[in-house]
């Protein structure tokens, strides 16, 4: 028997969900005319208010913000001379910790409480500590390219098919809790054409892909053409900040939405990996890896070899 | 980067997961979750100038013109109104998510 979502047709819904767009926005006009007035002489769509702000945003408008934002989750950051004076210290072994509960006690020192973009400050720091102590060179910005935000909720997400005809019986899938096939294809379809032209790395990027959202980068609809084709499996460096827990995944979705109350997407695999079988949602750090010789594999990385530390320091 | 004041408020796992089964493809997937996003701030925004005193109105949206990410938003709109805002807003929230739930499962 058929679900009402085996019915529901993607025109179907379009079209009932834009009805109701219509009519909210018939009502809010009615209700609120002065107010519909003043936005329309700014030239403000309230239905698009998304826009709007990533061209403030983008304007450089978000130090202003972060001044006047509740106090509490902007702290006083440690400098980036002490934060490598402890990185040295602990190369020494002298502190006697292993990195990862190293890097848990950084990030609490460099991280707001509550997730939000974060400054440049921050995130120059943050490069620091992960090329010292996790060992991969990571960026916030890479070419010129930024992320929505850097720190945000990472939520789970299905496997992609990789192929036509790919489906879960065929699928390597985690041993508990496996999220299933995504009934849906990734933001740049299939890995490819066939079973037989997929490749072990692209075999890697399915099982290691991370979602980003690129939808709502301010100038994605600008530069499509290119932006598309400079995310398209780019390699990021996610690191659970509750744990420590770091692996580097490829982009390969566009998402969440922005109403999810996520920021992120993360496959079983990659999920699996920062915070176990059951973890669906959490906060994570998430930086483009710097690797222009595509020498860094996808997958965890594990740091806690201390001498990986001392050849960086 | 694009953010509301309201983001955090609003968690709408159930209802992406409705659409993802619906969606073929990643174009119809993001039309209509824009189509929902438009929906949600209509809504959103309707709630808050129903809480907020009308003379208050003007500089409430000055301020959300300059800055619609700023959450000291939710402190001006608190004292105004008088009760906190975020509360009144979250439980707006969820009866816009069931709403919308029933709206997309057909029922």
């Amino acid at each position: 028997m058929k679900s009402s979502a085996d019915m529901i047709t993607p025109d179907y819904l379009r079209n009932k969900l834009r009805l109701k767009n219509l009519e909210v926005r018939e009502s809010f006009a009615q209700k609120f005319p002065e107010v519909n007035k003043f936005l329309t002489n700014k030239g403000i769509d309230l239905g698009k208010i998304r826009e709007h702000s990533a061209k403030i945003i983008g304007a450089g408008a978000l130090t202003g913000t972060l001044l006047f934002a509740p106090p509490g989750n902007i702290k006083n950051l440690p400098p980036l001379s002490e934060i490598i004076s402890s990185i040295k210290d602990l190369a020494q072994d002298s502190v006697g910790d292993l990195p990862q509960k190293f890097l848990i006690d950084v990030l609490k020192s460099i991280l707001p409480e509550r997730a939000r973009p974060l400054t440049g400050d921050e995130e120059k720091k943050l490069e620091q500590v992960f090329e010292k102590v996790v060992g991969v060179r990571a960026k916030a910005n890479l070419e010129g390219e930024h992320l929505n935000t850097t720190y945000g909720y990472i939520g789970a997400e299905q496997h992609l098919a990789r192929y036509p005809g790919d489906n879960i019986n065929n699928h390597p899938k985690i041993p508990v809790g496996d999220e299933g096939m995504a009934p849906g294809l990734g933001a740049w379809g299939y890995f490819s054409r066939s079973r037989e032209n997929l490749s072990k790395s692209l075999e890697e990027t399915e099982k290691w892909y991370a979602v980003v959202q690129t939808l709502y980068l301010p100038d994605w609809n600008k530069r499509v053409k290119y932006l598309r084709e400079w995310y398209k499996y780019r390699k990021v460096l996610i690191v659970n900040t509750d744990n420590g827990n770091a692996v580097v995944a490829a982009i390969a979705d566009s998402g969440p939405a922005a109403w999810t109350g996520k920021h992120f997407g993360g496959s079983p695999e990659v999920m699996e990996y920062l915070g176990g079988p059951r973890y669906k949602k959490g906060p994570v750090l998430i930086f483009f890896v710097d690797d222009p010789e595509n020498k860094i594999p996808l997958g965890p990385v594990d740091y806690n070899d201390v001498k990986v530390i001392k050849d960086y320091v | 980067m694009s953010k509301i004041f309201w983001d955090r408020l609003i968690v709408f796992e159930e209802v992406e997961a409705e659409i993802k089964k619906v969606a073929k493809t990643p174009e119809e997937k993001e039309e209509l979750w824009k189509e929902i996003d438009e929906i949600i701030h209509h809504k959103l925004m309707g709630c808050v100038l129903e809480k907020l005193p009308k003379e208050h109105h003007h500089e409430f949206l000055q301020e959300f013109e300059k800055a619609p990410h700023n959450e000291g938003l939710f402190k001006f709109l608190t004292e105004k109104v008088g009760e906190d805002i975020e509360d009144f807003l979250k439980l707006e929230t969820e009866k816009l998510k069931t709403e919308l739930l029933q709206l997309i499962k057909g029922k």
